[in-house]
């Protein structure tokens, strides 16, 4: 057998891609990385499909023995890995061969780490995906997080060229970020003034989060209505309960909700709160529909090549 | 009717046909829900209805807002009537017993209903699948007896057993997995509202009719219901 045996499974590790899509019609949610940007560069740095399952590390606390023979990326927040106990850094690939052990520490910045293999992981596609939704008990492995004896196959692969990512295009994972946002239709429900105190007022992420959405606290924005009819929810959509404080939603959010919503945050800025440590200050600002989709245009035409 | 077209992030749409729970309502986005489904478009990569509007997902490689607002507006306008002939209509047995129905007794309370009353107020109509969300297979059904009409638990369940039936609100559902949950349970269904042996993977599909039939403990165990 070629792959992975983990020893430690860590917070949370789980094998994700880019998500679940067509099935929310029925409930099943989106699931999928948390950040596309270093899921992205964990595959493409290994010549993978940008659509190519890895795992996720949330937080740290992950090692694993190799089996056989693969090449492997590390990108996103730096864990302080280890490979044989030697010092590595992310936004690497590496050459590994039988018995090598690789181990990540916990991040200091950033809360997510991707290890990608040379065309993915082996695990069973379940509704056209082969992310893990621990919720659901669907996809990766039994529908749950990694642990200790879980064996991810992968392909046994030649060592090739060591590929890493330039300096300056590894993100510094930082206390302070702006979100932008498209404002939809619903932002009519928020006075000029409660509107005035969004866009002016920061907001700190206290680790109220998690695969599902981040909830934002500080200057309490009040919606002309209590709730909505409910209707389905897009990936970064700010609905604010009657407690006041904006909930971004994010990869694994239910499909449909009632909650009022200002709008919805442009998807590499949801990446980016993604990364966002407890602690770390949210600030929101708007983009036009046209300048939103330039910029998701221009990051997704970088990863699908 | 209306038919609103709205930015709802910058890659999905959110398309309006009104704005309150109604039959009617529900029959237009049910109509256009399958006419844009059916057309199979390659780039619209989710289509979701809801009670009063559909969201459209779409690839923005291949499609501008405004391409997809003109493709779907057509789909729309053109849309087949829904033949009545071909509703769905779905019997879910389920056991109202106080061991199961585990809200049967503080609803009877707080309405001055007996338990039996409100079992036959709740089998006694035909419910309308309005949406389906909050968990993979849920439907939210409507609309109950207005005598029935009840909030939420104040402090949700952690843990609302698998084929629970409950009611919230002027609706009904049945939970289709073990999960947290806060409407008031009645009874319960042996029979799975979501397995990959369903074509389409989910028990019940927006427009579909769906009654409930009261059963013996002895018949729900037969079934395979879990106690």
């Amino acid at each position: 057998m070629n792959g992975l045996l983990i020893q430690k499974g860590g917070v949370q590790s789980s094998i994700q891609d880019a998500g679940r899509v067509g099935f929310s019609a029925i409930g099943l949610t989106q699931s999928g990385a948390m950040d596309e940007y270093a899921f992205g560069y964990a595959n493409l740095l290994l010549g993978n499909p940008f659509n190519t399952s890895v795992i996720e590390v949330a937080l740290g606390g992950l090692s694993l023995i190799v089996k056989g023979r693969l090449s492997l990326s590390l990108c996103g927040a730096d864990m302080k890995c280890t490979i044989n106990e030697k010092n590595v850094p992310m936004w690497n690939t590496y050459n590994l061969k039988e018995g090598d052990i690789l181990t990540l520490g916990f991040a200091t910045q950033g809360s997510f780490a991707y290890i990608g293999v040379k065309g993915g992981f082996k695990t069973p596609l379940q509704y056209g995906s082969y992310s893990t939704s621990i919720k659901e008990g669907l996809g990766g492995i039994e529908g749950r997080k990694l642990g200790k004896g879980d064996f991810l196959a992968c392909d046994n692969v030649l060592p090739s060229a060591r590929k890493s990512v330039q300096r300056e295009s590894i993100p510094k994972y930082g206390k302070e970020i702006t979100l932008r946002l498209v404002l939809g239709y619903q932002s009519e429900l928020f006075s000029q003034e409660q509107q005035h105190t969004f866009f002016t007022a920061p907001y700190t992420y206290k680790g109220e989060g998690d695969r599902m959405g981040y909830r934002l606290c500080g200057e309490k924005v009040v919606s002309k209505v209590s709730g909505i009819l409910s209707e389905p929810i897009c990936f970064g959509a700010v609905q604010i309960p009657s407690h006041g404080e904006p909930i971004v939603l994010l990869k694994e959010r239910q499909t449909i909700g009632g909650y009022p919503k200002i709008g919805s945050v442009l998807c590499v800025d949801c990446f980016k709160l993604s990364q966002l440590k407890p602690g770390g200050t949210v600030k929101f600002e708007v983009i036009t529909l046209e300048e939103a989709q330039a910029k998701a245009r221009a990051f997704y035409s970088f990863f699908k090549f | 009717m209306k038919l609103d077209f709205c930015i709802a992030s910058y890659n999905s749409l959110m398309i309006y046909f009104g704005e309150k729970i109604d039959p009617l309502i529900a029959k237009e986005v049910q109509k256009a829900y399958l006419a844009l489904k059916d057309a199979n478009i390659k780039g619209f990569l989710e289509i979701i209805p809801s009670y009063a509007s559909v969201m459209i997902t779409y690839d923005i490689l291949e499609y501008s807002y405004e391409e997809v607002c003109k493709t779907a507006r057509l789909l729309i306008e053109n849309a087949k009537e829904i033949d009545v002939k071909h509703q769905k209509i779905v019997t879910i047995p389920t056991y109202y017993g106080l061991e199961v129905g585990l809200d049967l007794e503080i609803l009877a309370e707080e309405k001055k209903l007996s338990v039996e009353e409100i079992i036959a107020l709740h089998v006694k109509e035909s419910y309308f699948v309005y949406a389906i969300g909050f968990a993979p297979g849920f439907a939210y059904l409507g609309e109950i007896d207005a005598a029935l009409c009840t909030a939420r638990l104040s402090s949700p369940r952690k843990a609302v057993p698998k084929g629970s039936v409950a009611i919230a609100d002027r609706q009904t559902a049945v939970y289709p997995a073990l999960s947290p949950g806060g409407w008031k349970i009645l009874g319960r269904t042996p029979t799975a509202m979501f397995d990959s042996a369903y074509e389409g993977l989910s028990l019940l599909h927006v427009g579909d009719l769906v009654r409930f039939e009261a059963i013996t403990k002895e018949v729900f165990l037969k079934l395979g219901g879990v106690l």
